[in-house]
């Protein structure tokens, strides 16, 4: 019934999904898991505590992310920034610190708006939020122009650079640097990596952004799917080594196998 | 009061000096050709030698998902890979997931004097736009005619007789990608590996390392940015606008170099100090 | 009530079209395939749909910018509101084949790919003064992959093999042997973060997605 080539793959989907079960059942029922803090997240109230002193607005940008949310690999991001995002909101709103969002996201519009939207409600300032505060442009170019135009008019005392990036990281990172913000990014695009590494002061990297909301919220079942992923990369680990000692001898079973 | 030293210059040299070295450096090459030798990565080689396989009527996609600001990067290995799909006389579609994609194919159709000789709808077409990324190229993948319906000038798909009989990815040689982004990694997910159409990537710089780990036995060959377009252009004896960015790249390259170690040069000598 | 409703609703949805796609790549059942099209069709349809909202929201945002005179910002917008207006007209005088008209096809080409193309040649300079900058051997970390980064820059340019012959060959062994088994470390692990995260989404405990704060 399983399609020829595709047998493992749905082995391995199975097991890992069984796994993220088990783990979040346990965390559910108390099991304690542990998160090492990531030095990008801790960084956040410190970013909008500079912003509230120098009285100065923070940046917060998803990137290009390919214009789209239905990007399988560049739309995670964004809905993980914009995880981050309701998170920075709300810590923004209690410190009176403005918070400018730019994208270049059409459809994620609605869920920027909503979540911020949510953050001023929370926080008992509805009457605060500006739809303005959102801004779209359409395109990379003039998103990137709109963002470098804002680092140079507003000065922004912090940027948080959170989602799918493109060449435009490299630009926002420096620019950032040039008005001496403090930076956090964060990506998944490996290609981007190095340049927000290099230019940013704290950076989130590869699957870290996807578990930063287990960092905010400590949510059960958010740490019961990392502790699975977790368990899951130590199977992959445990293949390869058998797979490089096994290959020593010529055979080609577990190829096969996982080839099946 | 202390004495800033040459050393200390040296790690805080003003971005805009660096900036105006770098616009003259870029400049120079186009007044005076360097002409340096271009050595060629397995990557291009193997991607001119799936190319070369290639028979008679072999029905080629060619996805154009690079915009008008990469063409420095990918408009050359584009002409290129053109340049020899005609020579091997195989029937070329082109599609684009960016708006401005149609002024790419148009851009490319100019550039290779082995279009004149063919006929639009018959030797090669160009069906348009799409959207909506990965879910698109997988219907792509199974039925075109969902996607689209005309070509990008208006005419009705089955009116093209390049068209006849090919609607999926069961149909279709060979499937090239010219990305900035991620499209490549749609086309391996949704045409490589289900239907094992034996896809190359035409990327930018930034993405070469990306797919190598592809390489090559999921692609089959790819190249990145100018200096692969430069490669190609070597490989088939037809220098072109890759050739000439080769020497700006020489120029650039050397200057960051030469910054970054000037930099750690200062930053040893002082390191005592601090 | 209604909010509830509404949000058992998406997640409801999110949920059955996440078993089809799932089903209809590893199962070859032909009624799943057919409607998992279907949904990759209707998925494409909508995504053109957002290209509207796209264009709705600059028109309403730089709408209200000129109307309400805003200051500094208000001309700025009333050109953007113009040249949308102009471009889409010109584009709607030849609707199959947009540039067989001169003034779009003279606008495209001298402004459009010009603009694009400055935008995303800034690029090298600003990768210029951040390597200046970022790469400074503090360590031996740092000092590893300054000489890795050389080498491999060095290698991109033809200008590497006339200093070294030897600098293609060593740049491509970091490039084949010490890049690419990381990238593909990187490849499996976010896939692994791609999936739960996909998982939360799926059982509603991703709040982002649904528009809650975390």
């Amino acid at each position: 019934m399983i399609v020829a080539g595709r047998q493992t793959a749905f082995v391995f989907l199975i097991v890992t999904v069984a796994l993220f079960y088990i783990f979040l059942e346990m965390a559910r029922r108390g099991r304690r898991i542990p998160i090492r803090t990531f030095p990008a997240i801790a960084a956040i109230p410190e970013a909008i505590g500079r912003c509230a002193e120098m009285g100065k607005p923070l940046l917060y940008t998803s990137g290009y992310a390919m214009e789209t949310l239905s990007n399988p690999d560049q739309g995670p991001q964004t809905l993980a920034s914009i995880s981050i995002l309701s998170h920075v909101a709300r810590l923004a709103v209690k410190a009176g610190v403005k918070l400018y969002y730019f994208t270049c996201i059409r459809d994620s519009l609605p869920l920027v708006e909503e979540t911020l939207r949510t953050a001023y409600l929370e926080e008992g300032k509805p009457e605060e939020f500006d739809p303005l505060q959102i801004n779209y442009q359409a395109g990379q170019s003039p998103y990137l122009n709109a963002v470098l135009g804002f680092m140079q008019r507003e000065r922004p005392a912090a940027n948080i650079l959170m989602g799918g990036f493109y060449y435009e990281s490299v630009v926002m990172g420096e620019g950032g640097n040039t008005i001496g913000a403090m930076q956090i990014a964060g990506t998944a695009n490996t290609h981007q990596m190095p340049f927000l590494i290099a230019t940013c002061d704290y950076c989130l990297i590869a699957e870290e952004l996807y578990a930063a909301s287990a960092n905010i919220t400590q949510d059960p079942w958010v740490l019961g799917c990392l502790r699975g992923e977790d368990i899951m990369k130590i199977v992959i680990l445990a293949l390869l080594i058998v797979g490089f000692v096994i290959s020593f001898t010529g055979t080609t079973f577990l190829i096969d196998v996982l080839k099946r | 009061m202390s004495q800033e030293t040459i050393w200390d210059r040296l790690q805080r040299i003003d971005r805009r000096v660096i900036y105006w070295l770098l616009f003259i450096l870029l400049i120079l090459p186009f007044l005076r050709p360097l002409g340096l030798p271009i050595s060629i990565s397995p990557q291009s080689r193997s991607l001119l030698e799936g190319l070369r396989k290639l028979k008679e009527g072999d029905v080629v996609v060619i996805n154009i998902s690079s915009g008008v600001s990469a063409w420095p990067e990918c408009l050359p290995s584009l002409v290129a890979v053109s340049k020899v799909l005609i020579q091997q006389k195989a029937k070329i579609i082109y599609w684009t997931s960016f708006v401005d994609g149609h002024m790419t194919f148009e851009k490319i159709v100019e550039k290779v004097p082995g279009f004149k000789g063919l006929t639009y709808g018959v030797d090669y077409v160009h069906l348009g736009f799409y959207t909506g990324a990965e879910p698109t190229v997988a219907q792509l993948a199974t039925n075109i005619r969902a996607i689209f319906t005309t070509d990008y000038k208006g005419t009705p798909i089955d009116q093209l007789p390049i068209m006849k009989g090919v609607n999926s990815a069961k149909d279709v040689k060979m499937v090239i990608s010219s990305d900035t982004g991620d499209y490549g990694d749609y086309y391996i997910r949704q045409w490589r590996i289900p239907y094992g159409v034996p896809f190359a990537e035409i990327g930018i710089a930034m993405l070469f390392s990306n797919y190598q780990p592809y390489w090559p036995e999921i692609v089959f060959g790819m190249t990145g940015g100018a200096k692969g377009g430069a490669e190609l252009e070597k490989l088939i004896g037809e220098p072109g606008d890759a050739t000439v960015t080769m020497d700006a790249i020489n120029t650039s390259h050397l200057l960051v170099v030469v910054a970054v170690i000037l930099a750690n040069l200062g930053y040893a000598a002082t390191r005592r100090r601090r | 009530m209604a909010e509830v409703v509404r949000r058992e609703v998406v997640y409801a949805l999110t949920a059955i079209i996440t078993v089809i796609m799932i089903a209809d790549f590893f199962l070859a059942i032909p009624q799943v395939n057919a409607v998992a099209g279907e949904l990759r069709t209707w998925a494409t349809i909508i995504s053109t749909m957002a290209l509207t909202l796209g264009a709705v929201n600059i028109i309403r945002v730089h709408s209200r910018n000129v109307r309400k005179r805003v200051p500094g910002v208000w001309y700025h917008s009333a050109f953007l509101v113009f040249i949308f207006a102009l471009v889409t007209l010109l584009g709607l005088t030849n609707i199959d084949n947009p540039s067989a008209n001169p003034v779009y096809k003279w606008l495209f080409d001298h402004a459009y790919v010009s603009l694009g193309q400055t935008w995303y040649a800034i690029t090298g300079f600003y990768i210029a003064s951040a390597a200046y900058r970022a790469f400074r051997a503090r360590n031996i970390d740092a000092a590893l992959l300054l000489i890795a980064g050389i080498f491999v820059m060095l290698m991109n340019a033809p200008i590497g093999e006339v200093i070294w012959a030897q600098i293609p060959a060593i740049g491509r062994w970091f490039n084949d042997v010490g890049q690419v088994p990381a990238m593909r470390t990187f490849l499996i692990v976010a896939a692994f973060g791609l999936l739960a995260f996909g998982f939360r989404t799926l059982l509603g405990r991703e709040r982002g997605f649904y528009g809650e704060v975390a």
